[in-house]
């Protein structure tokens, strides 16, 4: 019960602590009927920690991505990301390295009715994803389940693939809360699907940067944003909230 | 404030489920054997069966090393190719003994008879998947059968030069 209570306790606080930013003035009814707040529009900026992060942490990445969103009407944002990405994956059996830039644009919609003059996103969109890369097979052992002849052959040859490209899709959800005047952090989930690719000879694409792991069994590939970007305010919109009475 | 925690949560198991796809699935066909059938020599459209056949590979210094069939009756054998590099001419030597059980009885009349052969090729590195990397086939396939006083082994017959897969027979042996 009291484990209960304490996981409770800090799952709320956690909630409370996320979005402090939406957790006051419930009561704060105004008398009139309807109120006129200003809305910013303009060029947000920022950067994905997580790939920065990352890039720090793990031997096996290095990554850096810059992304922007411009507001067009009260929900509706085009938005683009520009980054570039290199990632060493392998099993028992084969050692790959993907390295190359990526250039993603689309549009994010804001589903999230905002208290008074705050301006917070859980956002649903779309990109169209581009990637210039390389692929590099550092090393491969020979898959054979006999080894009666206990000869397993290793080649440690540098086989790369230059000049590759891919064409994707993607589906984002996400959301942005601002935690300073203008400074905002964002996560974002986002599922990719692969329209076109660069077949390397007798190899296969297995980590595209922008698109992540090309999984086996499908044309699919998921990824994670963690940002933070600074809103550049351009001009300013009224916003006329009607109060019930 | 539903919804927050909601997208939270999948954002969370999203980012924990497991990734299972680096696993070479067993069903999935990687450097494939030699497989070699016998033929009767003098029906030369028949299978005909080895009496208890035992086949061993050969090192390079000549030794025999373990079984590889041992002591079975059979019209068909699989046999392990060595790789040692791609595009590198390579040759695998197997002895092979029928009647093995003469060697152990009490008979003195008759011995088993051991045959070798050396079956030389090009292995070649194709891709296969993530999971599995690359497997080797091997092309040009070529056999010699040694001569010595009293082969079992009267002639072969390559049907397959290029061993990529475990279907067919690539080399027919008559006896």
């Amino acid at each position: 019960m009291k484990t209960q209570r304490t996981s409770y306790y800090i799952i709320s606080l956690c909630i409370v602590m996320l979005w402090t930013v939406t957790s006051f003035s419930q009561n704060n009814a105004v008398v009139n009927d309807s109120v006129v707040y200003k809305l910013s529009y303009g060029l947000r900026l920022g950067g994905d920690l997580g790939k920065l992060v990352r890039s720090f942490i793990d031997n096996d990445y290095k990554g850096f991505e810059v992304n922007g969103d411009y507001r067009l009407t009260k929900k509706l944002f085009l938005a683009g990301e520009l980054g570039t990405e290199e990632k060493t994956t392998s099993t028992d059996y084969l050692t790959t390295t993907g390295k190359g830039s990526y250039f993603k644009a689309g549009a994010d919609y804001n589903f999230y009715t905002n208290w008074l003059d705050m301006e917070n996103m859980i956002y649903g969109g779309f990109r169209a994803g581009i990637g210039a890369f390389s692929q590099t097979v550092s090393s491969f052992t020979v898959y054979n389940t006999d080894q009666y002849w206990h000869e397993q052959y290793t080649s440690d040859a540098n086989r790369e693939f230059k000049g590759l490209s891919a064409i994707w899709a993607e589906l984002i959800v996400g959301l942005k809360a601002e935690v300073l005047n203008h400074l905002y952090v964002g996560l974002n989930l986002q599922i990719k699907g692969m329209i076109t690719q660069d077949e390397p000879g007798n190899f296969a694409n297995i980590w595209v940067p922008g698109f992540n792991k090309i999984y086996d069994s499908g044309r699919f590939g998921v990824g994670f944003g963690y940002n933070v970007s600074y809103l550049i305010p351009i001009y300013k919109k009224n916003k006329v909230v009607t109060q019930p009475e | 404030m539903r919804k927050f925690s909601l997208l939270v949560v999948l954002i969370i198991l999203t980012g924990t489920s497991c990734e299972r796809d680096d696993i070479c699935a067993e069903s999935t066909a990687t450097t494939p054997h030699l497989i070699i059938r016998f033929y009767d020599i003098n029906e030369q459209d028949q299978t005909k069966q080895v009496r208890l056949l035992t086949v061993n590979g050969i090192d390079d210094e000549g030794n025999p090393l373990g079984d590889i069939v041992s002591s079975i009756s059979t019209d068909s054998i699989v046999l392990p190719l060595r790789i040692q590099g791609e595009g590198i001419v390579t040759t695998s030597r197997f002895a092979l003994k029928k009647d093995s059980d003469f060697d152990t009885d009490t008979n003195d009349t008759t011995s088993s008879n051991t045959d070798v052969i050396e079956v030389s090729y090009t292995p070649e590195f194709v891709y296969v998947s993530w999971a599995c990397g690359y497997k080797s086939i091997f092309t040009n396939t070529q056999n010699t059968l040694i001569l010595d006083t009293d082969n079992w082994v009267f002639g072969y017959e390559i049907v397959n030069p290029t061993i990529d897969n475990e279907n067919a027979a690539h080399i027919i042996l008559y006896h």
